[in-house]
């Protein structure tokens, strides 16, 4: 009985699993492009392309001649210049109340911002970790860059 | 002393040594202001908060750092160049207890089917509300109305209907707060967001 019953809560955590996993929302789109640029997801590489979604966990990279600019729906803007790579670690925004979080790992190359709403709403909510600093945003407008292997 | 110095210059050595890691600036914004970040790095918290203030990585600490504008603006050429158009807000005005826009609303939509139209790919957030005259449900059903109309608007003016999100607030989050049943034109509303 109790394993039967385990089985079925398993089972259940099991479906909500993949039922939150094949909803995951949309948290931006790319809005601009240049050059190569690659999505890596879910270990998989799919060319960007203009209009295309992008989702919590995605990694933007760009190629030496590449460039991107995508916007959130908190209406964040990131552009990344050539040579970059950008992990969207985590991503959560409650369009009613406009709150939300945001972690972004820089890892290399060059990108500029525009913060939006959830920085807006609360501040130290929305943060940008690269290999060795932690930057908190209050707004607006701002830069980072990372320097590659050396 | 001399000691000290001796110290203090190996300690200068080796900083320079150590490559810079990363580089952190405020850049002005549309409005000619600047932002504000934070950079925490192992014991160090440096606050930048104008315009080009600048900040760099560099042996496990960041300091600020002085740059000019012309090699904030090298470095960051791409980026910039990268940049969408950055997203836009719009505010159109409805005649009371009713879809309609007011007539000076008619001529400040085109502005917003304008905007639209110059991006390569859009997403539109239409939310509707209301004055407080009527009753919750009445101005839950307008303010939908109202952003349901938009929405019609632009998808007559051909643009894509599943690039726009239509919600109604009906008469929560005034713009201008007033007492209940109160007429206040400013209310009767719908919030465009584009980007």
């Amino acid at each position: 009985m109790g394993l039967a019953l385990a089985l079925v809560a398993f089972l259940l955590l099991a479906t909500a699993g993949t039922t939150v996993a094949a909803e995951a929302p949309r948290i931006a789109q790319v809005k601009k492009l240049t050059g190569q640029v690659t999505i890596l997801r879910a270990g998989g590489r799919l060319p960007a392309k203009i209009g295309d979604p992008l989702f919590e966990k995605d990694v933007v990279e760009t190629g030496a001649d590449g460039g991107i600019g995508i916007t959130f729906i908190d209406n964040t803007v990131f552009s990344a210049g050539s040579n970059s790579q950008i992990a969207l670690d985590e991503f959560r925004f409650d369009s009613s109340n406009f709150r939300g979080e945001m972690l972004a790992d820089m890892r290399q190359g060059t990108l500029a911002v525009v913060s939006g709403d959830i920085a807006r709403s609360t501040p130290g909510a929305m943060k940008i970790k690269t290999p060795t600093a932690l930057l908190g945003v209050r707004g607006t407008t701002f830069a980072v860059q990372v320097y590659g292997e050396h | 002393m001399m000691r000290r110095a001796t110290l203090a210059l190996v300690s200068i050595v080796l900083l320079a040594g150590c490559p810079r890691q990363a580089l952190f600036v405020v850049l002005p914004n549309a409005e000619g202001g600047g932002g504000a970040i934070t950079v925490e790095e192992g014991e160090t918290l440096t606050t930048l908060d104008q315009p080009y203030a600048t900040a760099e990585s560099r042996a496990g600490s960041s300091a600020p750092i002085a740059e000019t504008p012309e090699t904030i603006r090298v470095i960051f050429r791409g980026a910039i160049a990268a940049q969408p158009i950055l997203p836009r807000h719009f505010r159109l005005y409805f005649i009371l207890g009713s879809d309609e826009l007011t007539p000076e609303s008619k001529i400040a939509y085109r502005a917003v089917f304008d905007d639209i139209k110059q991006r390569p790919v859009y997403e539109i957030e239409a939310i509707g509300y209301t004055d407080t005259l009527g009753d919750l449900p009445y101005n839950q059903a307008l303010s939908l109305a109202r952003a349901a109309a938009i929405r019609g608007g632009l998808v007559r003016d051909g643009l894509d209907r599943d690039a726009i999100a239509i919600a109604g607030r009906g008469k929560h989050d005034l713009l201008v707060p007033t007492a209940d049943q109160t007429p206040e034109p400013r209310n009767r509303r719908v919030e465009i967001t584009v980007r």
